[in-house]
């Protein structure tokens, strides 16, 4: 089962730095998943540090499995300071570690119950209350429970179920009912929509109820659609070893998944090995990388080093507006959510001439630091196989 | 008389080294030749990597001539003494 997580968020009107954070990591070798919504008392910078210490914390604490969930977010509660003037905790908390297999354990502390919803329907999930030692305001709940195969949790920051409120319609603000019926009603739509699609979804109509579209709050929606992986392959470089290449031909031919092939050389070995034949785009490309080249078979084909170079830049920098090479290969990578990199050692000696015009980095490296970073940024799986 | 083809490499060397350039002979060609010549780009001709130590890229095979270093002028001038046999 594959978890599919984003979070989309906006500020509260007129501030310059978010006042809710959200942290998510995987672990792959564990086969799990921590994530972290906090949102901090006030907003604007204030707001942010708060929320932002909380949560990196929590992520800290729980990660290292030294000390239990329950005991990392009780530790956390009971130790975060009053504010002066507000005489309430400086901010609030919901963290989930949830593993393949669907078993989930989640604490929460001052933010909205999170949602957990079923074949369409809102399930009723049964909770510990565990009362602060030190404060007599706080208390958490803790959750333990079991999710499958099409199951979503919804988490977010007061700012959701109280947007509109005061307003002409929605005097008492969304609540949870107004949320709820937002959620099913776009479910119902599409039951099929991404984590990514959903959050933003929720945090656009939340913009749209309150007054002129400017926020009040800091508002976060975090989505975990628990899923069939989408599984994808690239196939990059020549292996080491040339007496290889039909080995490796046959594994890439046998996949069960999408498949994508980033290399001239590459695309060469596939095109013989499986004698299947490769045409080129004959669209001139404009700027900076070669046009893709299409194979029957194979979802993807484009040129190697260039545009992986580009792809994990505009990556790292979240712009991929881009209609080249680059633009389509990332667009297959946040297609998928387990990413295969099939990577060959071969080095081509060319690449390393002093009098080529741009610097071509080590196939390695790239695909090593573009692993980091969908697996860091965009949340995916990431598996390399070097040969 | 069987058509001429040209392919021009649009691998990595070639590519940095000046066949970006050379695209232009995608639309060049048929305006000048018309259906005697076909002129497509490929993926990789693996050239460099087999005579990298006197790096001579770009590299466009016009049947199986291999230019080195190409330009449009001088695929032009290849063309032209292929049709000329």
């Amino acid at each position: 089962m594959f978890i599919d997580i984003d979070c989309h968020q906006v500020k509260k009107y007129n501030q310059n730095a978010f006042g809710d954070y959200f942290v998510s990591k995987r672990y792959p070798d564990e086969g799990k998943l921590i994530a972290v919504l906090s949102d901090g008392l006030g907003s604007g910078i204030k707001a942010n540090i708060l929320s932002c210490m909380t949560a990196t914390m929590l992520l800290k604490f729980v990660e290292k499995e030294e000390i239990p969930i329950r005991h990392a977010a009780e530790i956390v509660m009971n130790s975060l300071p009053v504010c002066q003037v507000r005489k309430i905790s400086y901010s609030t908390f919901s963290v989930i570690d949830v593993n393949d297999e669907g078993v989930a354990r989640i604490i929460e502390e001052g933010n909205p119950e999170f949602l957990w919803i079923k074949n369409g329907e809102v399930m009723t999930p049964t909770y510990d209350t565990i009362q602060s030692k030190t404060f007599k305001n706080r208390c958490m709940k803790s959750y333990k429970i079991h999710l499958e195969l099409g199951d979503r949790l919804i988490f977010c920051s007061d700012g959701v179920t109280q947007c509109g409120l005061g307003n002409g319609k929605l005097k008492l603000g969304l609540r949870r009912e107004g949320l709820i019926e937002l959620v099913l009603n776009k479910l119902k739509e599409e039951p099929d929509i991404s984590s990514s699609d959903l959050s933003e979804y929720i945090i656009r109509q939340t913009e749209n109820i309150e007054t002129n579209r400017l926020p009040k709050d800091d508002i976060s929606a975090c989505v975990l659609y628990f899923r069939e992986p989408r599984t994808s392959l690239i196939f990059t470089g020549p292996p080491f070893n040339q007496k290889n290449d039909a080995e490796y031909a046959q594994l890439f031919k046998d996949f069960k998944g999408k498949k994508a092939i980033c290399g001239g050389t590459t695309a060469n070995l596939i095109s013989r090995e499986l004698n299947r034949p490769i045409t080129m785009d004959n669209q001139i490309s404009i700027g900076k990388l070669p046009s893709c080249s299409y194979m029957e078979g194979v979802d993807l084909v484009t040129e190697g080093i260039l545009t992986l170079t580009e792809t994990l830049e505009r990556l790292e920098a979240g712009n991929w507006d881009i209609d080249n090479a680059a633009g389509k290969l990332i667009e297959f990578l946040l297609d998928s959510d387990c990413i295969n990199f099939m990577v060959g050692a071969k080095l081509n000696q060319a690449h390393y001439n002093p009098a080529l015009p741009v610097e071509i980095e080590i196939r390695k490296n790239i695909i090593r630091k573009m692993a980091a970073v969908l697996q860091d940024k965009y949340f995916k799986k990431v598996n390399i196989q070097f040969m | 008389m069987e058509k001429i083809s040209v392919k021009v490499c649009l691998g990595t060397t070639c590519f940095v080294m000046g066949s970006a350039n050379l695209q232009e002979l995608i639309e060049i060609v048929p305006r000048k030749y018309g259906d005697k010549v076909d002129v497509s780009g490929v993926p990789c001709l693996g050239l460099c990597a087999t005579d990298w130590e006197f790096s001579k890229a770009p590299y466009v095979k016009v049947d199986n001539d291999v230019i080195k270093e190409a330009t449009v002028d001088k695929v032009i001038a290849a063309i032209d003494a292929k049709l000329k046999k």
